[in-house]
């Protein structure tokens, strides 16, 4: 999917929570994020980490020189859970 | 474990063999790369385009056929001004527990939109487009779907493309 649109001539970047997968598709421009299937963009409420994740993603539309580039987001699921967490609780979404 | 190995430790392991052992040749293996389509101005005068596999679409429309043995090889348009409540999950394929709460954990309609707002790049197509990655015919998935989908992201005039394989 990502090849045919790259291939039309339009930049692309993926966001992967399977860099297994992503090694073997070899997409031009790849950011792999260590969370769960289903969740690409983090943790429900946490907009800083999903505005994150999409901006670096952008970012590597001007970085990337050579094609098949996979960039490992240096976070942690745990890291995101935590903070996650502490929105919701801040929210009033879950007890402190 | 250093944070660098952790940080390239997936939460699965071993998807693409597990899931090729299973349905043997379901699993895309690509031996090249294709070149890069270099953006000619800065991201912030360039229109963004998001491409989702999570089965995301607006309420009313055809659900994704899930239980095709197959797959549903068509996509549906979202429109890029749509809000979370407009929108619903048609996929069995991965947990929807976070998206249940907050669909911007999957399809981030609301962060992009507010990026567009804030400039950070030169706004949005009409549409986003969105399918379901259970498509087990993977020919058929790259002469058909993959190519309707990159034609109708032509047709909206996109200049960059975040995809989300969920």
């Amino acid at each position: 999917m990502q090849r045919a649109v790259e291939q039309r001539g339009i930049a692309t970047v993926s966001i992967s929570v399977a860099r297994d997968v992503t090694e073997h598709c070899k997409p031009p421009r790849a950011v792999f994020v260590p969370f769960r299937m289903g969740h690409h963009f983090g943790v429900p409420f946490h907009a800083e980490l999903q505005r994150r994740i999409i901006v670096e993603a952008l970012g590597r539309i001007e970085e990337v020189e050579v094609s098949g580039d996979i960039y490992d987001l240096p976070i942690t699921w745990a890291q995101a859970r935590t903070e996650g967490r502490l929105i919701e609780q801040t929210m009033g979404l879950r007890p402190a | 474990m250093t944070a660098g190995s952790e940080r390239r430790r997936q939460l699965r392991p071993g998807l693409w063999e597990t899931v090729n052992e299973r349905y043997p040749g379901a699993m895309i293996s690509k031996t090249d790369t294709v070149p890069l389509a270099r953006l000619d101005k800065p991201l912030a005068d360039a229109r963004l385009t998001f491409i989702s596999s999570a089965g995301v679409q607006p309420k009313g429309t055809l659900p994704f056929d899930v239980v095709h043995p197959v797959g549903d090889y068509t996509f549906r348009r979202v429109p890029s001004d749509a809000s979370p409540s407009d929108l619903e999950i048609h996929q069995l394929k991965y947990p929807t527990d976070g998206a249940n709460r907050d669909l911007n954990v999957i399809f981030p309609i609301e962060r992009l939109q507010a990026l567009a707002a804030d400039g950070l790049v030169g706004g949005l197509t009409s549409s986003f487009f969105s399918f379901i990655g259970y498509n087990m015919d993977v020919k058929r998935l790259e002469a058909t779907l993959a190519e309707d989908i990159a034609d109708a992201v032509v047709a909206d005039h996109a200049e960059i493309a975040l995809l989300a394989p969920a």
